[in-house]
């Protein structure tokens, strides 16, 4: 039972937010790759900060390397992102997203950078608790969710407008869904997630844009290594459709295809808070055109969780006590 | 009251959301007399330099383009795109000063890059 509940903190401890980053230079938050986890339970709070740094410098023409253009580009980027989940009851749970870039940098040898920063985009969830069964160790949980561009856009450098790769918002509204699935087998437990967002139209004062459909399909294998402390092994497909531009012209160079491993590492420290980190390793890409792939993305996220029954509870018995003392 | 508050904050997310502007105001006393570029059409990843002139009291320059990427400031500025910004695109340059603002758009096509032999 005890192991239940570690394996069960271990996913909620993990968030998960949809965005876009395996085409590299994409405006808006990334994609914060840590173990999808399922709903919480009724007035369980959590609140995370995460911390990401991102890196690409190798162009891609299909599956391959394209090494004939006659320089060398690199983006990268640090991006740190608060997250807030509370169980409102036993089959809902409402979260909460809010990204900001320290920086988000496009160089070009011998050039000066772009640089964008500030505030990216916040997000609003709702996930069910569809399905649990605690004898099987199976749960089901969808969720939908909405991206809100409130952050920097057509954010300019000496009156002059940053490219929107480097732009810190999407620009536009984003809507997702998808579903995790997670069950207990033994000493190991599976889990499989899929999402599906979709980009509105980014129509800014200065950019017309629109992000083509995203799809996410990801398997998670976890193992309780020591005490507190697990490992998550995730391999994930990320899908994205070709954009579109004024009068619906399609952006040939676009759209991608990328499967990641992720590894990850959490440690369950005292007093509910836990530890993980975890990087972004692609083993295939494969971009249409000619495209900045990604490269690669290490990332931290630091958790505390709050029951608020198991401290009314407390509180209840230490009135007790101090009563009949 | 939870569903209230669940749509409330929905409510506020995209009131706060939806709040752009440009309240820049037009100008009698500045007029933009040509904007140039060197290269048109231009290759993906070449550059092509535009330049404004203008007529005004201590004026400034801002620049858009809707894709690709412009480099440097002020009255002449280099304009590239990579492979994903092909097709016809605009950029539009900005003249202000105290009195307010004038803007004029120059097309530029991005074609297929290839190897210059």
């Amino acid at each position: 039972m005890r192991w239940i509940k570690e394996f069960s903190f271990l996913f909620l401890l993990l968030f998960c937010s949809s965005g876009s980053w395996a085409q590299c230079c994409t405006s808006g938050n990334p994609f914060i790759s840590d173990a999808e986890q399922p709903a919480l339970q009724s007035k369980i709070l959590t609140a995370s900060l995460a911390y990401r740094y991102s890196h690409s410098g190798v162009y891609f023409s299909e599956d391959g390397h394209f090494n004939e253009l006659p320089f060398q580009e690199v983006a990268y980027s640090n991006y740190a992102e608060l997250q807030l989940g509370y169980g409102v009851t036993n089959w809902l749970t409402v979260l909460s997203e809010l990204g900001y870039f320290f920086n988000k940098t496009f160089e070009t040898p011998g050039i000066d950078s772009y640089k964008g920063y500030g505030l990216g985009d916040a997000a609003l969830y709702l996930k069910f608790n569809a399905y649990t069964n605690s004898r099987l160790r199976l749960s089901i949980s969808p969720t939908i969710g909405m991206k809100f561009p409130v952050g920097v856009f057509d954010q300019e450098v000496d009156n002059v407008q940053l490219p929107i790769s480097v732009q810190p918002s999407s620009g536009g509204y984003k809507y997702m869904a998808n579903v995790f699935v997670s069950k207990g087998f033994g000493k190991i437990a599976l889990a499989g997630f899929a999402s599906y967002e979709y980009s509105q139209l980014i129509q800014s004062e200065n950019f017309y844009y629109k992000y083509g459909d995203q799809w996410i399909g990801a398997i998670y294998f976890n193992y309780h290594i020591w005490k507190g402390l697990s490992l998550d092994l995730q391999f994930r497909n990320e899908y994205r459709a070709k954009s579109t531009r004024e009068n619906n012209e399609i952006v040939e160079a676009s759209g991608y295809d990328v499967v990641f491993l992720t590894p990850q590492l959490t440690y369950g420290f005292k007093h509910n808070w836990y530890l993980s980190a975890y990087t972004d390793i692609p083993l295939y890409k494969y971009y249409t055109g000619v495209q900045m792939s990604f490269g690669y993305a290490v990332s931290a996220r630091l958790t505390k969780k709050i029951d608020f029954l198991a401290l009314k509870a407390r509180n209840q018995a230490k009135k007790i006590n101090n009563k009949t003392m | 009251m939870r569903r209230i508050f669940i749509v409330l904050s929905i409510v506020a997310f995209g009131l706060w959301a939806c709040s752009k502007k440009n309240d820049a105001t037009p100008s009698d006393s500045i007029k933009i007399l040509s904007l140039t570029s060197s290269a048109n059409p231009v290759m993906a990843y070449d550059t092509s330099v535009i330049t404004v002139e203008a007529m005004g009291a201590n004026l400034q320059y801002g620049w858009v383009a809707n894709h690709g990427r412009i480099k440097g400031s002020g009255k002449s500025v280099k304009y590239s795109a990579c492979i994903s910004c092909m097709g016809l695109n605009t950029i539009t340059c900005k003249v202000f000063n105290d009195t307010g603002e004038v803007s004029d758009t120059i097309m530029i096509r991005v074609t297929p890059w290839h190897t210059k032999k």
